[in-house]
């Protein structure tokens, strides 16, 4: 992944994140909750140009919930609502029990991808969501047997150590997340992505995340330099100052200005080429 | 085993928003809390209002004011 890959005119991934576990319809009203509010969300992103859906379940009242049965009802309606795009389940979840970490991975089918956090970071002011390295290795061994596609999620420079310390466990190509924000996420910059991909082996895709605000100019920046880009609703609540965004309308955003860039945006059947999926 | 939070209620309306099934809803910031920190005010997974969230007051003190306030009217 290198800057002559946007020369080449790569395909870019975009995934679009719809709902997330942290905030929900307190801070924004159309957040998608439900499996069918989910399901809907989720066919306007894939028609405006996400290949990869990254989902989270919650409760009827909005609260996280982290089991298989949940799990498998909001992947029932993305797939009966969408027409081929990757499913990829959160394998997040600050203080859950480790059992519980492992559910959204035994939905039946498997999903193809699963987010995998590559270390701790704090939540509020007395949170940690502690992914211990016996964590990680538990859910990638789980992963493997099922088929399922990690993606690691890289927080800050240490996890990127933790991710560089055991790329040659994971099969090619090894997918990287890299994400940009506040508090124990990496300072949001351009330089700090540049290093970042400067530190890859070329055998490595990326994506990346900017929080906020970040969310234009992290992933346009991921866009020249030859990566993947994640937008949505779980990371970014506003289109621009003040004005509360769709999770379609940030996707196709991201859309816009991937083809602006030369980047064709990729397809569903790319995307499984480019990550080395197994197939929906 | 810590208890779910005495500030804690299920609230259709509040804070200037409404919801169709009651959400958590913390009665010292008086606001509805986010789904993450539900996790919180429920003590579930281990979690402990008192010491993991920075909200929390004992509800001893919260008695004191009101029984001050009062007598004072
Ligand atoms: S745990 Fe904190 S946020 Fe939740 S109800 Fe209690 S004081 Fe409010």
């Amino acid at each position: 992944m290198t800057y002559d890959d946007y020369l080449d005119g790569k395909p870019a991934i975009i995934t679009a994140a719809l709902t997330g576990g942290v905030h929900g319809k307190e801070a924004h009203p159309d957040l998608p909750e439900t499996p069918e509010e989910i399901a809907s969300a989720a066919a306007a992103c894939e028609a405006a140009g996400a290949s990869v859906l990254h989902l989270h379940a919650r409760r009827d009242n909005g609260e996280r919930a982290f089991s298989a049965e949940r799990f498998q009802e909001v992947a029932d309606a993305v797939r009966e609502a969408t027409d081929d795009a990757v499913l990829q389940h959160s394998t997040g979840g600050t203080a859950a029990p480790d059992a519980l970490r492992h559910e959204p991975l035994r939905t039946d089918p498997a999903p193809e991808m699963a987010s995998l956090d590559m270390g701790p970071l704090n939540r509020y002011d007395r949170l940690t969501s502690e992914n211990t390295r016996e964590l990680v290795a538990s859910l990638h061994a789980e992963m493997r047997e099922r088929g399922i596609k990690p993606e690691l999620e890289v927080f800050n420079d240490g996890h990127l150590n933790e991710s560089l310390a055991v790329l040659d466990e994971f099969e090619d190509p090894p997918y990287l997340n890299f994400l940009f924000g506040g508090g124990t996420t990496s300072p949001p910059h351009p330089r700090n992505l540049l290093n970042r991909v400067e530190a890859l082996p070329e055998s490595v895709e990326f994506n990346v995340i900017g929080f906020g605000p970040h969310q234009l100019p992290m992933t346009t920046q991921s866009l020249l330099l030859g990566g993947h880009v994640r937008v949505g609703l779980e990371d970014n609540r506003y289109y621009e100052r003040g004005e509360l965004a769709t999770n379609e309308q940030l996707v196709a955003r991201a859309a816009r200005i991937s083809e602006e860039l030369g980047r064709p945006v990729a397809t569903p059947a790319e995307t499984r080429e480019l990550l080395g999926l197994r197939g929906r | 085993m810590a208890e779910t939070c005495p500030h804690l209620a299920y609230r259709e309306e509040g804070d200037g928003k409404s919801f169709e099934t009651a959400r958590a809803f913390c009665t010292v910031t008086g606001s509805f809390v986010q789904p993450m920190r539900a996790d919180v005010c429920n003590a579930r997974y281990g979690l402990d209002p008192a010491t993991d969230c920075e909200f929390y007051v004992e509800p001893e003190s919260i008695e004191d004011e009101s029984d001050a306030t009062d007598a004072d009217r």
